[in-house]
């Protein structure tokens, strides 16, 4: 046993790896691994934010099949094409700018892979079964961080109410003056809404006030219906 | 209520995050594993204070936040303590 730790060659590979990593270096200097490191963990760093930045493109969010029909009704606001040319991407509204949400969004963006690979959305029928209940939970991350992503482009402070409708300028002074958030009033800002959304989102805020519990508020037959509405509008 | 994906990635942004590299770093500071745990933990505490708030808004961190925060700060510490022991002779 003793032969088999001290002599080199019959020390499996891991093993002689895993010591010579631990070993201490006989021909760099201290300055040298310094200087080494800095350098590794800049090149580390940069390429790693890099890389999470490509995961935030639009082609990237587009480049899934179920992402197809999101992307078609996108197309179709204001945040897609509008007389400035200024556009919100999705990543602009879906993902966090602030470095630990951010992470954590794309942290739980791996179910969007695993539900891709699944098929759990990958028909027009299927997709609109899961409509609701996908712009619930988007509405519950919205509401609950006061639409944190809304407010990255929008504030109601440099908002000019007098260049504004007067059906827009009134419903933002109620807003301020009721402290609501963009999401209470702009839930199909840039999706279509299924039927039964109002019930849907005041659940949500119920929900996350704590008053009911998760798993009720559905109306699955809604949504059918208004699946059916669609075939038949659609022959 | 939070999900378990939530808690996932409250997990997984607390370990990329300060609380993970910080913590590795200052536990690596020191053999003492008390004062790594501690100082990790710290770590834990206020990177929330620092990140975890946004310029726009004025939502709360929750306590559950602070708490996977600071449990990975002090976790972090550890590994940092570890590390000095195994890789140092000071």
């Amino acid at each position: 046993m003793a032969d088999n730790d001290t002599n080199p060659r019959r020390r499996s590979l891991l093993r002689r790896l895993w010591d010579g990593f631990w070993s201490p270096t006989g021909v760099l200097s201290v300055g040298f691994l310094l200087i080494a490191g800095f350098i590794a963990g800049i090149l580390f760093w940069g390429g790693f934010h890099w890389s999470l930045e490509l995961t935030n493109t639009e082609e990237f969010c587009v480049s899934c099949h179920t992402m197809e029909t999101n992307l078609g009704e996108y197309r179709e606001t204001v945040h897609y094409n509008n007389h400035s040319g200024v556009r919100a991407i999705c990543s602009d509204c879906h993902v966090p700018h602030e470095w630990q949400y951010k992470i954590k969004a794309k942290i739980m963006a791996v179910k969007d892979v695993y539900h891709e690979v699944l098929g759990t959305i990958s028909t027009e029928e299927k997709y609109e079964e899961r409509r609701l209940e996908m712009a619930a939970a988007v509405w519950a991350k919205m509401k609950a961080s006061d639409s944190r992503e809304c407010r990255n482009c929008h504030a109601f402070e440099y908002m000019d109410f007098t260049i504004q409708e007067t059906r827009a300028a009134d419903n933002h002074q109620r807003a301020i003056d009721d402290g609501m958030t963009c999401i209470d009033c702009h839930q199909g800002i840039a999706h279509d809404l299924p039927p039964g959304y109002l019930e849907e989102y005041e659940h949500v805020v119920d929900m996350l006030a704590g008053t009911t519990p998760i798993g009720q508020g559905t109306e699955v037959s809604d949504v059918r219906a208004w699946i059916g509405g669609q075939s038949d509008a659609a022959h | 209520m939070i999900s378990f994906l939530d808690l996932l990635g409250t997990i997984g942004a607390s370990i990329i995050g300060l609380p993970g590299i910080i913590g590795v770093a200052v536990g690596m500071a020191t053999r003492n594993w008390v004062v790594a745990a501690a100082l990790g933990g710290l770590v834990g505490l206020l990177a929330p204070m620092i990140l975890g708030g946004s310029h726009s808004t004025h939502v709360a961190i929750t306590p559950m936040e602070y708490a996977i925060s600071i449990g990975i700060g002090l976790l972090a510490g550890l590994v940092g303590c570890a590390i000095r022991h195994k890789g140092a002779s000071v």
